[in-house]
């Protein structure tokens, strides 16, 4: 399986501003030194080996959207973030190379920056294409529909030419799709939300976002620890600190990047892709929180292999 | 590695003296005894200090313990978190607990 990240940010997309791009650049020139570059791919080169990932590149802004490839003839995507209209972009080019044009969507909760991207999806107008949304969640539909209602955007969901299909699964009993299994776990939201765990031929991917790990309640871990067992990538919510979870951000339904490490290192996971990133974060921001992490990890693992922590962010790839 | 609890009065002071590593195997009994020891605390009227000086490490298991620890207490009993090591002291760092408990260098020392 190929994971790919289309949109990585929680609550709200984010686009960088000119000063934030400004700041990149004098960094680079100041990391330079004044050396001559006898062209851009020179340049490029220097600053790809000497610039950390917050100055050479940003994280991105679009909200939550992940492709994972490697399905039998269909595109598999979890969420309908803003990151969606890129991806609908994207697989309409693969169509015209010979994909079909099936694509499963994986829901795993209907608030706005999880949906906010489907009016935006360019395939939705294909009178060839399927859609299918699984959900969780009865009222999917109702959510999708909603919010192309006239109050909120000019194309109402029924002028849409794609085939749709709506499918309710109950968590915990696993389903075929196109080749992958694919089973539910309920999460701690409001409204609820479900993490998803897809595998096949022995790999594991699990997308576990919006989901609150309460601090009264870490008896009920034992089902993720397990739900997450020896995955080989756990996407998964970090969008807080564990301070801000247990203090002001209690109850806003959202977990941290040190519960993330210590879930993935009881189940036996190989690699943890942090997700879900705070909006009001900036680049260098999250660049932190992903070194914290990757210190945590080294700091708890005792006498386990080590857990390898990425940093998702739009455009990244990972192979599984 | 099992997670060893005393606990001790001193200056009219309770004591709380874990020993060991705090993680998904032994937060229960740490929080067990230290809801234990707030109650205790609460009761005589006096200050919970937690001396971490022989703790290894705690994972997010045992903070979460400090925070429903905290929440017992209420507003009357004050927890104090006293000589953590090093690593505990980044512990606290990344995980922000640093905001949200008073950190002290030794046990005697004033919160």
């Amino acid at each position: 399986m190929l994971v790919r990240f289309w949109g990585t940010r929680g609550s709200l997309p984010v686009a960088q501003r000119a000063d934030a791009i400004q700041a990149k650049i004098a960094h680079a020139l100041v990391a330079a030194g004044g050396r001559r570059f006898a062209d851009e791919a020179e340049a490029d080169a220097f600053a790809r080996a000497n610039l950390d990932f917050a100055a050479y590149g940003a994280y991105g802004g679009a909200t939550s959207c992940v492709e994972i490839e490697g399905a039998d003839g269909a595109f598999l995507v979890c969420d309908l973030g803003s990151g969606l209209r890129e991806f609908g972009i994207d697989s309409v080019r693969r169509i015209a190379g010979g994909h079909p044009p099936v694509y499963h969507v994986f829901l795993s909760h209907l608030h706005w920056d999880h949906i906010m991207g489907f009016p935006f999806f360019g395939p939705a107008f294909n009178p060839a294409a399927t859609i299918v949304i699984h959900s969780g969640h009865a009222d999917a539909e109702t959510a999708l529909r909603r919010q192309q209602e006239e109050i909120s955007f000019p194309v109402p969901f029924d002028w849409l030419r794609a085939k749709f299909q709506f499918v309710v699964h109950p968590p915990g009993q696993p389903f075929d799709v196109a080749g992958v299994t694919v089973t539910l776990v309920a999460q701690h939201h409001s409204h609820d939300s479900y993490g998803y765990r897809f595998e096949k031929g022995g790999r594991a991917v699990i997308y576990s976002t919006d989901s609150e790990h309460k601090v009264e309640n870490m008896d009920a871990e034992a089902a993720f620890e397990g739900f997450f067992a020896e995955a080989d990538l756990v996407i998964c919510d970090t969008m807080y600190s564990l301070g801000d979870t247990v203090s002001l951000k209690q109850d806003w339904g959202h977990s941290s990047n040190i519960v993330a490490v210590d879930l993935c290192h009881a189940a036996g996971a190989k690699r943890l892709a942090l997700f879900h990133h705070e909006p009001t974060y900036t680049d260098q921001d999250i660049q932190r929180m992903h070194a914290e992490t990757v210190r945590y990890e080294e700091l708890v693992r005792a006498d386990r292999p080590q857990l390898e922590v990425i940093c998702a962010y739009d455009g990244l790839e990972v192979a599984v | 590695m099992d997670l060893v609890w005393r606990v001790r009065t001193a200056g009219g002071r309770l004591v709380g003296e874990p020993a060991g590593r705090v993680d998904e195997t032994t937060w229960e009994a740490f929080s067990a005894h230290l809801t234990a020891a707030v109650r205790e605390a609460s009761a005589a009227g006096a200050p919970l200090i937690l001396d971490l000086s022989q703790l290894d490490y705690m994972s997010s298991r045992g903070l979460r313990a400090l925070t429903i620890a905290r929440r017992e207490a209420g507003a009357q009993t004050s927890i104090t978190l006293a000589a953590p090591n090093a690593r505990m002291r980044e512990i606290f760092a990344i995980s922000r607990y640093d905001k949200l408990f008073a950190i002290v260098d030794d046990v005697d020392s004033d919160a």
